[in-house]
């Protein structure tokens, strides 16, 4: 499966506020949600279109790695693009996004693209952080802002690829060197490496049928 | 395709969720299983889906169901999927099994269901499995599985993977193989890996032997010879660099060699005693001391052995500091810096750390005898017979390594089996190491060969810091002399930097025993008692700091900060300051040197008042983070000047005359705020606009007598509004009548009237456009409009009032601040009718006050004496007072431009000023030999100094004047020591009001001040003369106007 770049995301923020299943949700559509079973996934690959280009995201989700400033600085510098969660139902995960970003900011290269996610959007009648407060956040820290649920899958594909169309275009501004592998982006083998016939790629495009009308 | 994999599985659309997610399904796909042991093209598909749709229904059966785990144990379910695995399934069904494996660990909560999952080691088969590592996506989901396992890892589940018989650790020992995996996320998870296992295993003996045993020589020697290897990369990339070229591989290499310190202290402090003593052993003395530290001295010296220059191992070394706090780490390691002798450099086994470890070593920076991956095998493998090979990444290279001669591989293990069993310790020092390719050592030097034994035998046993404790004095301290000879550099400070860095990381080091500091007497930042204090590295640091006022000086910003920063360290105890009175005279001199600097690129235009706020901010909201200076790569570079490189302005020289400008700003702060703190006097000055000065919006305002012009205020997004447009001295505000006080109004806006802009509009001469920007707050954010708005008066006349009095307004309160800046900087005020008098008339003086004195002062505003005592109390219009000050003694200093001596015979005593004037007068190095007086001298002052400051308002410059009026009787005279220059007194005893007052008079004497402004002054003169008089008690009067006005709002 051969792409043009390849790029490389973390998600951050609190322990519970759906990072893994935002990821299980973007690279494998076919778990769906059930209300009573919630699944995530540390790791995740997927291939995207952006532009006419075949774009490989791979997603590595930092949980669990908190407690070690070593990989989690590793982490930020290996990346081009964070994804920053909090959940609206449980505003301390909103409250501890400022140091979130600053640990971001500071290790991470000035050109990483941050994308600001209240997830669990479904939750409504649980909200305790509006979508104005998020929205605000966001534009005085110059971040891409999106409500989430990763239940409904609303917004899921769109959060991930809006941040990949930002990074897409700071490369065509040559604000990236691409061919420096530390910021998290990799030009592609010139050729498939495996033939795969309907693999990964074509289940992923199960995403289009999937109805992306607003939902949030 | 959604639709279609799922109604592959039986499920279809119809079937609700419900019954997907159910014992019964399993069934049903154990089923599909056992019909598809083979995974052919055709099958591929159904496997696939086959596989996902059990790990939802386990994880739901997790959540849910228990007799799911009970049929998958019980069907053994899980060696269907090895035996998918281990045939040649291609990408996708091993992709699709690893995530399946990965989502299954990941989810699982329940401790029982976990047991199951792991029992029958089907997990550790699936972890020695040879995947396709080739594959960077197979690589990745594989690197992903190991890391979830990793997580999942504590007292009862390591025996999954832990098997104490066979010492077989396959999670650890198959992860730790891609420790210098190319691709950095593969790295990182190895990490994790290593420390979620170490954390664990220190409740786990028999696990940390055999880490320790078995893993952790071959783990941490490969380690530190990857991370040496890219510090050599490092040091290459500095040496070979030309016009900062190599700027960007250089900061991934700094990132780098970061990271791996941020991995090394992250074992350190799961503080896993057995593990930290072969981990310091070998950052130690394969690391640190042979190429770090060595490579400080003799730089020519040294033969083979691999080496890195000055600044990168002054860098490198500073890093270690700042992150590493292991505390028999940085103890050896600063003990080898301050008072390492050269002998250690020798090939000496190193004692003091590892006791308790059994295999000694040699500071060397060598090459691992064999591939990590080799060793791993080997000592698995010692009982058993055969090296089993498993397919690598990196397979190809491995072959080179792996073949070597039979001899040498003999050797080898010799070499192994003596480092594992421990045994030889001094012998190692010379032959054998030399029949090991890639030993590099000192070794060439054969006379110290002699000494080196004798070292040996002399310290085996003993403690080291011991014996260096006891023969220090004898020793020369080669790594120490060449930190301070660094320091002195003339040219540049390139080296200053890191030294300076160097000693900050030291001793703010958590792990560092004070002892060794204050061996070179530099204390802990901590330490409350300090009587003395390194006198050769103040004078060094204030050498630096007198190097960076000069015009010329080569002193960037960020070892100036550093410096302040280390002498403030040094000196500056929880009680007072013990700096010696010749170091602060010359650090007085310094501070002089910077004002002379600033002084030189004041300007009247607009942009110097800007540059200097904006400095002030960015210096105050920006202090200095060693760590992160220390974290830019930049630096490694000779210094320079060009922007052009993107490099911070604190890190290179200016380049221009606005930098130059802003550069000479910022000395002047630095030292300014330096030296007022090592005379322990508050800052008063600065910044030159404070917030609570300010009027903010919903404060309530006596507006009665206030010009107010009555306006329609549209705002960009549409919004309309009546204000009124009342304008301040610093600011514009616009206000709402108060409904329950008629005359007074409620702020609903005000902004700094000089970062205001005025614009007519074209077709509308009633109207104004009007924007305020908010200062950046720092250098990366936009200046931020407060203000845009469209104002629209009742008429063309009304209109131009306005505009004229915004824009009077601007450039008054520009020009307020200027001359509060002259003040600062003891240069003439430049009188101006227009300063005095908005071009109103005296009267209108009033106006200069912000609107909180209104209410006392508004009123009265025809009674000259309460106005004027209302405006001595104003602290914001210091420029004003000086210039008063100026003008009452600039005849008897035009008059007599006397000889010293004249000061000496008034010394009256009745004022201590001139004393000190007088002392300093003979100015220098004599004055500093007899410092008996000089407690006296510079004490003095200050409680004269604080009653003043406390009627008058709190402002140092509006304090001077005041005081010099009460003594007006003397002052003349102790003028005229202050005609000694400014430039001169590089030491000079001054404190620092007095050098204050004096060099304010000594400049009027001194271009650029027009002798014919004096005579204007002197013209303007009566006038003020009361005003000044009446300081002392209508001070007092006005006093109470400033609670007044909170109290209203």
């Amino acid at each position: 499966m051969t792409y043009a770049y390849l790029f490389k995301y973390i998600i951050i923020g609190d322990t519970g506020v759906g990072k893994s299943c935002l990821l299980l949700q973007f690279t494998d559509k076919r778990f769906q949600p059930v209300h009573d079973l919630t699944i995530g996934v540390e790791f995740g690959a997927r291939m995207v279109n952006i532009d006419g280009k075949q774009i490989k995201l791979q997603i590595w989700d930092t949980a669990g790695q908190e407690s070690f400033r070593s990989i989690t600085r590793s982490y930020y510098r290996g990346a081009a693009g964070a994804l920053l969660v909090y959940d609206i139902t449980r505003r301390e995960t909103f409250n501890h996004l400022t140091s979130w970003l600053e640990d971001a900011r500071q290790h991470s290269s000035s050109n990483m693209v941050i994308m600001l996610i209240g997830n669990k959007s479904d939750l409504e009648s649980r909200r305790d952080v509006k979508r104005e407060e998020g929205e605000a956040f966001a534009r005085e820290h110059g971040l891409i802002f999106m409500e989430t649920s990763a239940k409904t899958a609303c917004n899921v594909e769109e959060a991930f690829i809006n941040t990949a169309k930002e990074i897409y275009r700071k490369i065509q501004q040559g604000l990236f060197d691409v061919h420096n592998e530390a910021n998290g982006i990799k030009i592609g083998p010139q050729q498939c490496i495996s033939t795969s016939v309907g693999s990964i790629a074509s289940q992923r495009n199960s995403g289009d049928v999937e109805s992306n009308s607003g939902c949030c | 395709m959604f639709g279609r994999s799922r109604s592959w599985v039986g499920g279809g659309h119809g079937k609700s969720s419900r019954n997907i997610h159910s014992l019964d399904h399993l069934k049903y796909l154990y089923h599909v299983l056992t019909k598809n042991t083979t995974v052919t093209e055709q099958n591929r598909n159904l496997l696939v889906e086959t596989i996902r749709s059990i790990t939802e229904i386990l994880i739901w059966g997790d959540q849910n169901d228990s007799s799911v785990f009970d049929f998958f144990l019980e069907k053994n379910m899980f060696v269907f999927f090895l035996n998918i695995l281990r045939q040649k399934s291609g990408r996708y069904v091993c992709v699709q099994l690893l995530q399946t494996l990965n989502i299954l660990f990941e989810n699982i909560s329940h401790e029982t269901s976990l047991y199951y999952l792991l029992s029958n080691n089907y997990v550790n088969s699936i972890i020695v499995h040879k995947f396709d590592f080739s594959d960077e996506e197979i690589m990745a989901y594989y690197i992903s599985f190991l890391k979830t396992l990793s997580l999942k890892l504590n007292n009862h589940t390591v025996h999954f993977f832990y098997n104490e018989h066979t010492n077989d650790f396959a999670l650890y020992t198959e992860a730790i193989k891609f420790f210098n995996h190319p691709e950095s996320m593969v790295r990182i998870a190895v990490r994790t890996i290593t420390l979620n296992v170490y954390k664990v295993s220190l409740d786990n003996q028999a696990m940390l032997h055999y880490i320790r045993d078995k893993t952790a020589v071959p783990y941490f020697s490969n380690l530190v010879w990857f991370i040496g290897s890219h510090v050599i990369e490092l040091d290459n990339c500095v040496q070979t660099d030309e016009e900062h070229r190599n700027r960007g591989k250089l900061s991934d290499l700094v990132a780098e060699h970061l990271d791996h310190l941020h991995y090394l202290n992250d074992i350190l402090i799961i503080n896993c005693e057995f593990l930290n003593d072969v981990l310091t052993d070998h950052l130690l003395n394969r690391l640190f001391l042979p190429l770090y530290v060595y490579s400080l001295e003799n730089q020519d010296k040294g033969g083979e052995r691999p080496k890195i220059s000055l600044p990168v191992s002054l860098y490198l070394l500073s890093q270690v500091f700042l992150i590493i706090h292991h505390a028999p780490l940085v103890n050896s390691l600063a003990e080898v810096i301050l008072n390492g002798d050269l002998s250690e450099m020798y090939a000496k086994p190193e004692q003091d750390v590892q006791r308790s470890c059994a295999k000694p070593s040699i500071r060397c920076f060598i090459k691992p005898t064999e591939t990590l991956e080799r060793s791993l095998e080997m000592n698995k493998h010692k009982g058993k017979r055969r090296v089993q090979k498993r397919p690598n990444y990196k397979n190809v290279g491995e072959e080179e390594d792996e073949e070597k001669g039979p001899a040498e591989d003999a050797q080898d293990d010799a070499e192994k089996a003596k480092g594992t069993e421990g045994g030889s310790k001094g012998i190692k020092t010379s032959g054998e190491n030399e029949e090991i390719e890639m030993v590099i050592m000192e070794r060439s030097k054969l006379p110290e060969l002699a000494s080196t034994s004798v070292q040996e035998q002399n310290t085996t046993d003993e403690e080291k810091s011991a014996a260096t404790g006891l023969e220090s004095a004898r020793w020369s301290r080669p790594f120490l002399d060449m930190v301070y000879h660094a320091l002195d550099s003339p040219d540049d400070d390139y080296h200053a930097l890191f030294v300076l860095c160097l000693l900050y990381a030291m001793s703010h080091n958590k792990g560092m025993d004070p002892e060794k500091l204050e061996r070179i007497q530099l204390p802990v930042p901590s330490e409350a008692e300090k009587t003395t204090y390194n006198h050769l590295l103040a004078e060094r640091l204030i050498r630096i700091m007198n190097n960076a006022a000069q015009p010329d000086g080569k002193i960037r910003l960020a070892t100036l900060e550093l410096s302040c920063l280390l002498l403030k360290q040094q000196v500056v105890t929880s009680t007072g300051c013990v700096i010696k009175d010749v170091h602060l005279a010359c650090l007085e001199g310094a501070r002089e040197e910077s004002v002379h600097l600033v002084r030189h690129f004041y300007k009247g235009e607009e942009i110097f008042l800007d540059m200097f706020e904006d400095e002030y901010r960015s210096m105050t909201m920006k202090p200095m983070n060693v760590e992160y200076l220390m974290m830019d790569a930049s630096i490694l570079l000779p210094p320079t000047g060009t922007p052009l490189t993107g490099i911070d302005f604190v890190k290179r020289l200016p380049c221009g005359d606005v930098e130059k400008t802003r550069r000479a700003i910022r000395v002047f702060f630095m030292l300014r705020s330096l030296s007022l703190q090592l005379r322990g006097e508050p800052e008063t000055q600065l910044p030159l606009t404070r917030e609570e000065d300010l009027i903010k919006t919903d404060d309530v305002l006596d507006l009665n007598n206030s010009d107010l012009i009555a306006c329609t205020v549209i705002t960009k997004d549409g919004g309309m509004v009546q204000r009124f447009l009342a304008v301040d001295i610093y600011q514009m505000s616009l206000v709402e009548p108060d409904v329950s006080r008629l005359g007074w109004g409620v702020v609903k806006f005000a902004g700094l009237l000089q970062d205001m802009q005025v614009t007519g509009v074209e077709d509308d001469s009633r109207a104004l456009n009007i924007t305020i920007h908010k200062p950046a707050s720092s250098p990366h954010s936009k200046p931020f409009p407060i203000l845009q708005a469209t104002f629209i008066f009742s008429d063309h006349i009304r209109c131009i009032i306005a505009k004229q009095r915004l824009a009077k307004g601007r450039i008054q309160a520009r020009r307020m601040k200027m001359q509060r800046i002259a003040a600062l900087l003891d240069l003439p005020i430049q009188p101006t009718t227009e300063v005095l008098g908005f071009g109103l008339g005296s009267s209108s003086s009033s106006q200069h006050l912000p609107f909180r004195f209104y209410d006392q002062c508004r009123r009265g505003s025809s009674d000259p004496t309460v106005q004027r005592s209302v405006f001595a109390s104003v602290d914001k219009v210091p420029g004003f007072a000086v210039a008063q000050c100026i003008n009452q003694h600039s005849s008897p200093s035009l008059s007599s431009p006397s000889p010293p001596a004249s000061g000496s015979p008034s010394g009256s005593g009745s004022t201590s000023h001139c004393d000190s004037g007088g002392a300093s007068a003979s100015s220098t190095p004599s004055v500093a030999q007899s410092p008996t007086d000089d407690p006296t001298t510079m004490e003095q002052p200050q409680p004269n100094l604080l009653d003043q400051l406390v009627i008058v308002s709190e402002t140092e410059a509006g304090a001077r004047p005041g005081k010099s009026l009460a003594k007006s009787a003397d002052e003349p005279v102790s003028l005229s020591p202050s005609l000694i220059p400014a430039q001169q007194p590089t030491i000079s005893l001054l404190c620092e009001d007095t050098a204050d007052t004096l060099s304010v008079e000594s400049l009027t004497l001194v271009p650029p001040v027009d002798p014919h402004s004096l005579h204007t002054l002197a013209g303007i003169l009566p006038p003020p003369m009361p005003a000044t008089e009446g300081t002392g008690t209508p001070g007092e009067e006005a006093g109470p106007s400033e609670p007044a006005g909170p109290a209203q709002h």
